[in-house]
């Protein structure tokens, strides 16, 4: 009976046990407590059964794949799970595992509201969509799963639909996603062409027949495909306003792991199924990676929002992951085997931190936004009195997040500042300057995303409540708060395994057939991770002591100075009036003064309007309103300027409907004609 | 030496030409209907000689309801359109009767041209043949795009239909007489809708032109 329990057969069950839920679901829908529990226990179960299938591969690395026959033509249903399919899938399956327990009490408050059976359905079709989306081999079968990741994920930011913002979001999402589908689909036809196989091992056996102007129209095509997938500026402009659109614990896979299955395909693609990479693909992603970390990282911090906030801190998150990608793409073209390696492992290890921390906090914003029932940061405050525990987690996750020792954050941060380190000492001067600039962008990055979680726990947790509901919430059910401490205590397991963690993603990062006989440029022990070169060294162990050490002293010599000073209430001198909520900081006025620094970046805005007593008169103000935005950019030099010309066009396109059906025939002979004579030359 | 089955192809294939070359000189919708009629009766002879030749009584079948759904339901309908509406004399054309000619020949010879060529392959000894359902093709699409009348466009397109089973025909692409059957079925059903259809054209805008119905274009 055991010999059943091989990875493709458990990795099979798993997507069974999805699909069971989904559909189950749907019958169940009547009853929204049996579709939630249906639902998510089946999701659940899934989950555990994916992590099953893909600890083996991941650990000790038994490739499996299997195919399935299919009536299409083109089309077969092929899967290939490799060490690096395995950590994707396992990345999944593990947040999806949390995701699936924190929803269970989360849905309830949906019931009666909106179509429980539903939101079951396309959450385990999600699921199944993901995971088939990393370990599919074949280019049609992946596309259609991509679809399919695609389509249902579109439906859960669309389920609260009684939102107009929501489907408005979704619209944005929809076609966004289809937008880079579609370049997806121009590359793999490309890749076809070239090599006349639809299936990525055949592929890659075969690309050397490509010329290099194919590969780099496909590198040009599938990068804007993928990228739009995983949010890199300038292609992310649907990601701030869906993923704070869908249920929290659905944007937390959305941020934590959706947006990885376009990381995954950069490494796929330009890392294996096309092995010759030229230095400009790695530059240009290293390029996109600082851009995105740095601009991601300023736009959350304007933002008041607490799931735009964290979305935006997604797309920094993404660049970090691209400039180790990037970094290991350009040490490999340059034949630096170990550094690439480095690079790489620095990438897949941010993967799974950032899943980690940025599902954690999701869930955090998510018990948060259902007790006050706003995403506006400015009217949440003091909200530690009221939900303790998620403070404490939702603090752990932003320690995490801003890569504060000894948190998994900071480890994947590390190593990738070594990558880049090691580019600006090692490279000649033509690629130096980008590795110099990626590395300011990623030091520029890590102070402000601190920054930008002083702001958010204070303005969310901390001071007075600024808004009636706050007073009136109370703690998150049992299992969110369940799922919240479990992935705390990941956050801080994975940084003292640093070393552990970091020598299975070396394990991974080798399985790709242009690393098989390399070493990685680090050496990892239990409790140390450090360069060969004895550049530089983390200590697990040294940093505990130190933190121990600082916490010691700072509790003695705060102990010392307050020593002979006791706490006395009384009156404040404020100019007559008692202290309340309105004198707090707010999170606007806060990031104020860095959108005042990069206010060449930001553009911000400020609209005022003024009521006066006597609109006659205007002496007397009755109130003045200050609105505080920061202009987007993208919207109005990227977008803006496609838009219109697409407008234009079809204006002139537009022509050819005369309303005549004679016409409509004689455009069909024309085209009919035309068509002929191209098959005949 | 060509054998009488090629000479007899290409006889039938020139009489289903020339009747679509007169359902564009023609001005009458009678005379069209009349002449779609004689062509699919032409088909209907056709497909009767290849049951024969086979033997093959579900051959014979498919030639009996194409017969019936071609030449007898069709122009019934037709007819009763053109009763109903009086549409006579609605044959229209955008071009007039010489440019309508010289296009006709364009079309022709582009169908005989060396692009065509290739498609002679299908059936060495009919190539000719071949080549003139190809051209049919054509000057069926040509004939519903010069006609301003509905009725002479749906004339158009069940000549194109035809022009498609002749090429077929002498392709030897025939398929199985089940699927033949499909596709009577489905012209059965294409004359019945559109013909109700074209009944609530008239209905709505007083007229079977097509020229008239100019404002079903978005504004």
């Amino acid at each position: 009976m055991f010999n059943l329990l091989t990875s493709s057969n458990v990795f099979f069950f798993a997507l069974i046990l999805w699909l069971l839920g989904a559909f189950g679901s749907l019958v169940l829908r009547r009853n929204d407590q049996v579709a939630n529990w249906w639902g998510n226990f089946f999701a659940i179960f899934g989950a555990i059964a994916a992590l099953t299938a893909s600890l083996p591969v991941l650990i000790s690395g038994p490739v499996f794949s299997f195919s399935i026959a299919s009536s299409l033509p083109l089309v077969s249903l092929s899967f290939n799970v490799d060490k690096l399919s395995a950590f994707f899938i396992f990345v999944i399956s593990l947040i999806a595992f949390f995701t699936s327990v924190y929803a269970l009490s989360y849905i309830k408050q949906y019931y009666r509201h909106y179509n429980i059976g539903a939101l079951g359905f396309f959450y385990n079709i999600f699921l199944v969509g993901m995971v088939m989306v990393v370990s599919a081999s074949n280019v049609l079968f992946f596309l259609i799963v991509w679809e399919i990741m695609s389509l249902s994920s579109y439906f859960l930011v669309i389920f609260e639909n009684k939102e107009k913002d929501n489907v408005k979001a979704g619209s944005l999402y929809f076609i966004m996603t289809h937008l880079g589908t579609a370049f997806i689909a121009l590359a793999f036809l490309l890749l076809y062409r070239a090599t006349g196989f639809l299936d990525f091992g055949a592929i890659k056996e075969n690309i050397g027949v490509a010329t290099p102007l194919v590969k780099n129209i496909i590198f040009i095509l599938a990068f804007i495909g993928f990228g739009t997938k995983a949010g890199i500026i300038p292609f992310h402009i649907w990601l701030p306003s869906a993923h704070p659109a869908a249920p929290s614990y659905v944007s937390a896979l959305m941020s934590g792991v959706m947006i990885k299955t376009g990381i995954y395909m950069f490494i796929r693609i330009f890392m294996d199924v096309m092995p010759d990479a030229p230095l400009w693909w790695g530059v240009v992603i290293l390029i996109f990676g600082a851009t995105s970390s740095l601009l991601g990282v300023l736009y959350a911090l304007t933002e008041h929002d607490i799931k735009k906030l964290l979305a935006y801190h997604s797309i920094e998150n993404i660049g970090i992951i691209l400039m180790g990608l990037g970094g290991s793409l350009v040490f490999w073209s340059l034949n630096m085997m170990p550094l690439a390696i480095l690079g790489l492992v620095a990438a897949l290890f941010h993967t799974l931190n950032h899943a980690i921390f940025k599902s954690l906090l999701f869930m955090g914003a998510g018990s948060v936004i259902s007790a006050t029932h706003t995403r506006n940061m400015e009217e949440y405050g003091g909200l530690i009195k009221y939900m303790p525990q998620t403070a404490f987690f939702f603090l752990i996750g932003s320690m995490a997040i801003s890569a504060l020792p000894p948190f998994n954050g900071f480890f994947s941060e590390w190593l990738t500042f070594q990558s880049l380190f090691a580019g600006v000492g090692a490279l000649d001067v033509s690629v130096r300057w980008v590795f110099v600039l990626a590395a300011g962008s990623l030091a520029f990055t890590g102070g402000l995303a601190a920054m930008c979680f002083v702001k958010a726990f204070g303005a969310v947790f901390l001071a007075r409540p600024r808004n009636e509901e706050v007073c009136h919430a109370t703690e998150s059910g049992i299992t969110p708060r369940i799922s919240m401490a479990a992935l705390a205590a990941l956050t801080l397991i994975i940084g003292f395994s640093a070393g552990p963690t970091a020598n299975i993603l070396s394990g991974v990062v080798n399985d790709l057939c242009i690393f098989h006989s390399s070493q990685p440029a680090f050496y990892s022990t239990a409790l140390t991770v450090g360069l060969r070169n004895n550049f530089a060294s983390v200590s697990m162990p040294l940093i505990l002591i130190s933190i121990l050490v600082a916490l010691a002293f700072t509790f003695f010599i705060v102990s010392f100075i307050t020593r002979n000073k006791k706490i006395k209430i009384g009156a404040t001198w404020d100019c007559g009036t008692a202290l309340d909520s309105r004198m707090e900081i707010t999170s606007t006025g806060f990031a104020r003064a860095v959108i005042s620094i990069f206010r060449g970046v930001l553009m911000p805005t400020k609209q005022v309007s003024v009521e006066y007593r006597d609109e006659d008169m205007r002496y007397f103000q009755k109130t003045e309103t200050v609105e505080l935005g920061v202009h987007d950019i993208y919207q109005s030099h990227f977008y803006q300027p496609i838009y219109l010309f697409i407008i234009k066009v079809s204006e002139q396109v537009k022509r050819i409907q005369s309303g005549n059906v004679n016409m409509y025939i004689l455009y069909i002979l024309i085209i009919l004609m035309a068509l002929l004579l191209i098959v005949n030359i | 030496m060509i054998s009488i089955a090629s000479q007899f192809l290409f006889f039938i294939e020139t009489l289903l030409f020339i009747s679509v070359i007169f359902m564009h000189l023609t001005r009458k919708n009678f005379t069209a209907i009349f002449l779609y009629a004689a062509q699919a009766l032409i088909i209907s002879i056709a497909l009767f000689y290849s049951s024969l030749r086979e033997a093959s009584l579900l051959l014979l079948v498919v030639t009996i309801i194409t017969f019936l759904v071609k030449v007898v339901i069709a122009p019934y309908f037709f007819f009763g359109l053109i009763k109903k509406h009086r549409l006579q004399f609605s044959a229209s054309t955008y071009l007039n009767g010489p440019t309508t000619l010289i296009i006709l020949a364009l079309l022709t010879a582009f169908s005989y041209s060396y692009f065509f060529q290739p498609l002679t392959s299908l059936a060495p000894d009919d190539g000719n043949a071949l080549l003139l359902a190809m051209g049919m093709m054509f000057i069926s699409i040509f004939l519903i795009v010069n006609r301003k009348g509905v009725l002479s466009q749906m004339i158009g397109i069940l000549s194109l239909e035809n022009a498609i089973v002749s090429f077929v025909y002498i392709a030897r692409l025939e398929t199985t007489a089940g699927s033949q059957l499909g596709i009577l079925f489905n012209i059965l059903i294409w004359i019945i809708i559109a013909t109700v259809f074209a009944s609530m054209i008239y209905r709505h805008f007083g007229s079977l032109d097509a020229s008239a119905m100019r404002h079903l274009k978005e504004e």
